[in-house]
């Protein structure tokens, strides 16, 4: 197999990993106005929460389902408990101000990102710990030849590939996700609809934490489990939201499979040292010559 | 005639502080025992980074998640200095100060452009990237095993003067003059006519540009004064021993935005008391586990669970910090 | 019937409602008038639920609406058409009319279908252009389409913000009566505000005249109308 084949195979299979994650840092990004750093803190938690299941004996499939449920409640707790409130308080002096308006919730969400590890490390002690997989990760074989390509990786492209469809589905063809096109691009009118925006923007920090719960279950069989795991997927995750633009959902998975291939090129043809320089590179790069994303639409700042 | 006056008001305030906090520290050390001494020092190092951040965040409302990263800036930059080219330990300090600073020119030309939640995730992917440099050019900066270096021995003349100075007494004394110097800057600038400029683009980027501010060179001077603050307390931070990726972890980043928001991110007294909290507070902890016979694997993590509790009730209370809660208080107390 | 009673909406210290009281008849067009600045969108936003008033109370038959939430309000069958032909201009014109009917679907998804079809035969062009983003459509289309979203929700009373804004004569004499032949066929109560005078007073039965956030006149239509000292002094001409 030639290194080419193997960078791309591998690429597309974490690309579809940093797809997910991008995917709902944008989606509460758009419907809450807030990046939040604890995502992948959350997702952190819940794999943990499958990994416990899984000692206990249950099935992969039903800790899995759990993971996810979990991974939604857990969104929709931040945004109920914490994101609302902050939000809501106009009179504060601090959130007067324009700047720390945004400043503040991005603040909030670190907090919460160090409480669920502090957290993580007290239930399950802090060393690193496997995660299974339901596919065994070897090789693909065609007659004597291996392919670059293993069974696990299949299964996580065909797991995102099934997702992004499904959440294509939601968004443009159900009731409830033009509700949440439409809270994120005009509050106001869509208000004046009689939808109840605050619940649907809960709705949106909900399937935010399925999407990124998803991904903490695809990732950690590769890179096993431990507080600080996701840290590196969250600023991936963030790199390829920002070059795929911010508020394009598309655009937030394109920007995943970008960086998988630009990750996974780096670790071929050059070394895995170099990752995280080519990661800040590429970000800068992207903030240079297209701030607002390869399908982002120019934010519009009013007076 | 009357601004001249303010000025000079306002300079000799800001001189009055900044040797009161000095004493305040020397006299603090003389109570303790050397562990608390060296914490004091620390206390006396991140409080230059904590303010850089109170410059950056409170003064213009920009937001930096890598400040550990500048740290690591000033810190090699220093230890360089020293160990490669044998100079004086003094003189890389103030070295250190303008290599970060034009490493946070840079980095302010990127940041002018961004806002928010970009520039807070530009500057975390930076915290993470830029310790990994020391480790890809492992001949240049020492990778992962990094470069020792220590603040010496104390001089001669100093022990003559005031008799036997400990290892630990002596890394204060060395710090604290810096400390003092850089509350002394960070107090004359909030209170100027360019501190003020700052706060307008905090406020209202919008109206700040109606009235004629250049936002953009604005934001490009304020990461520039925060970035020499940080490299500063990097280069001192890196003396207690050693300069080395660890040293300077994306958690460091962290825990300086949490004493920076815990205080209150638009108080210089906020800043002390939030530094005082992130250092002492898990030393406090320590002694209450220790005391219940709470296990260790529970107990090594408490300290950050206590931290990112603090945080996250500072921002659902008051995200104007202990500082903006204790004005509320007398605030009420007057009506 | 709409009821306004000593209503007050602040904004900091300035009071741009200074305790008004009016009442809106059902099946009627009341039209609110008044210089710009007087107050008018302030008083729709507050009814709507929009700006929160500081005191006094707003009542719909024996429904109070003073302190419900903006989809509250929306639900018990009042819809606003913002001021500024207010649509979601990335969605398509399609989805601005399936999204003022949403919160019907699960308890009158039939009806529903009945609202959207009426709609389509009231401003046909909309039909016509259904799928394109409401962003491509015209002035006086995008005001068409906002009118729409507020219909699918069969709304009792609506409440519409200067729909003649920045619409070639033509046009907004075309929406104007349009707004009255949908009050005199379906029994809609209407509330209009209104900077062109002429224009709202033609059509509606009762006018408002509304100066520094004050009712300064609460007239019949017709006497309003022709009272050229009212308009002399409040409109300027």
């Amino acid at each position: 197999m030639t290194p080419f084949l193997t960078a791309f195979f591998s690429g597309t299979a974490q690309g579809a990993i940093y797809a997910l994650v991008s995917l709902g840092l944008v989606l509460v990004w758009r419907s809450a106005g807030v990046v939040n750093f604890a995502q992948m803190g959350q997702a952190m938690f819940t794999t943990y929460i499958a990994s416990q299941l899984i000692q206990n004996n249950y099935s992969y499939w039903s800790a899995f389902l759990i993971a996810l449920i979990s991974g939604a409640a857990l969104g929709a707790l931040v945004d109920l408990g914490l994101m609302r409130p902050l939000t809501s308080r106009k009179n504060s002096q601090l959130l007067n101000s324009q700047s720390m308006r945004t400043t503040i919730p991005v603040i909030a969400s670190l907090g919460i990102l160090g409480v669920l590890k502090a957290l993580a490390g007290i239930f399950w002690a802090g060393e690193e710990r496997g995660f299974p997989s339901p596919v065994a990760p070897n090789a693909i074989k065609i007659g004597d030849t291996s392919l670059a390509i293993t069974g696990f990786d299949l299964f996580v492209i065909g797991t995102v590939f099934l997702t992004l469809v499904l959440t294509t589905i939601f968004f443009t063809k159900t009731g409830m996700g033009l509700a949440m096109r439409a809270s994120a691009l005009n509050p106001e009118v869509t208000r004046l609809s009689g939808i109840k925006v605050g619940s649907v923007r809960t709705l949106g920090w909900a399937i935010s934490g399925i999407a990124s719960s998803l991904a903490g279950l695809l990732v950690t069989p590769r890179t096993n489990l431990s507080p600080n795991t996701l840290d590196l997927l969250l600023i991936i995750g963030f790199t390829a939201a920002v070059v795929g633009g911010l508020s394009s959902l598309a655009g937030s998975v394109l920007g995943g499979f970008i960086l998988g291939y630009v990750i996974s090129f780096v670790n071929v043809y050059s070394a895995p040292e170099n990752v995280f320089i080519a990661i800040l590179a590429f970000l800068l790069l992207a903030l240079f010559l297209r701030p607002q994303g390869i399908l982002g639409s120019k934010e519009v700042r009013s007076v | 005639m009357s601004k001249v006056k303010t000025h000079k008001v306002i300079g000799l305030r800001s001189t009055l502080l900044s040797l009161v906090l000095f004493l305040f520290f020397i006299l603090l050390s003389n109570q303790f025992e050397p562990y608390n001494q060296s914490q004091l020092a620390n206390i006396a190092m991140l409080l230059i980074a904590v303010l850089s951040i109170t410059l950056l965040t409170g003064a213009s409302g920009q937001i930096s998640l890598g400040q550990g990263a500048i740290m690591a800036v000033g810190g090699y930059s220093s230890a360089l200095l020293v160990t490669r080219l044998g100079l004086s330990m003094w003189l890389a300090f103030i070295l250190a100060i303008f290599v970060s600073a034009l490493f946070g020119l840079f980095l302010g030309l990127a940041a002018a452009r961004l806002s928010g939640p970009y520039l807070a995730g530009t500057t975390l992917v930076m915290a993470l990237a830029i310790p990994s440099i020391a480790v890809r050019f492992e001949t240049f900066f020492s990778g992962d095993v990094g470069l020792s270096v220590d603040y010496g021995m104390p001089p001669e003349w100093l022990t003559k003067l005031i008799g036997e100075v400990s290892i630990e007494e002596w890394s204060l004394y060395v710090v604290l003059p810096f400390t003092a110097v850089a509350l002394f800057a960070v107090l004359n600038l909030s209170n100027t006519r360019i501190g003020r400029t700052w706060r307008a683009v905090r406020d209202n980027e919008v109206a700040a540009s109606l009235a004629g501010i250049n936002i953009g060179r604005t934001k490009v001077i304020v990461f520039v004064c925060a970035s020499g603050l940080a490299g500063l307390a990097g280069a001192l931070y890196g003396f207690r021993g050693l300069v080395a990726p660890s040293v300077y972890p994306t958690d460091l980043s962290l825990t300086l935005l949490t004493a920076a928001v815990i205080g209150g991110l638009r108080s210089i007294g906020g800043a002390i008391f939030g530094t005082f909290v992130i250092v002492f507070l898990p030393d406090l902890i320590e002694k209450v586990t220790n005391n219940l016979a709470i296990p260790e694997t529970v107990g090594i993590y408490l300290p950050a669970l206590a931290i990112g509790l603090l945080l996250l009730l500072t921002v659902i209370l008051n995200p104007r910090g202990a500082a903006g809660a204790l004005e509320h208080l007398r605030h009420k107390k007057k009506h | 019937m709409l009821a306004i009673t000593n209503l007050v909406t602040q904004f900091a210290s300035i009071k741009a409602l200074d305790s008004i009281s009016f009442q809106a008849k059902p099946g009627l067009i009341t039209t609110v008038i008044g210089a710009n600045g007087a107050g008018k969108s302030t008083l729709l936003r507050t009814i709507s639920g929009l700006e929160r008033p500081s005191s006094g109370s707003i009542t719909w038959f024996d429904e109070e609406l003073t302190h419900k939430s903006v989809e509250a309000i929306v639900r018990s069958g009042i819809s606003q058409v913002p001021e500024g032909h207010a649509v979601i201009s990335q969605l398509s014109v399609a989805e601005n009319i399936e999204l003022g009917g949403l919160f019907r679907k699960r308890i009158a998804r039939g009806d529903l279908t009945i609202a959207t079809k009426e709609v389509y035969e009231l401003f046909p062009i909309l039909f016509e252009r259904r799928n394109e983003p409401a962003g491509s459509l015209s002035g006086g289309e995008r005001q068409m389409l906002a009118i729409s979203r507020a219909l699918v929700s069969r709304p009792k009373l609506l409440l519409l913000d200067e729909p003649s804004l920045g619409l070639a004569p033509l046009i907004a004499a075309q929406i104007i009566s349009i707004i009255n032949e949908l009050c005199r066929s379906t029994g809609l109560t209407v509330l209009l505000v209104e900077q062109n005078a002429n224009t709202a007073l033609a059509v509606a039965d009762h006018g408002i005249l509304l100066a520094l956030g004050k009712v300064v006149a609460d007239l019949p239509a017709k006497e309003m109308a022709a009272d050229s000292s009212l308009r002399a002094a409040y409109l300027g001409y």
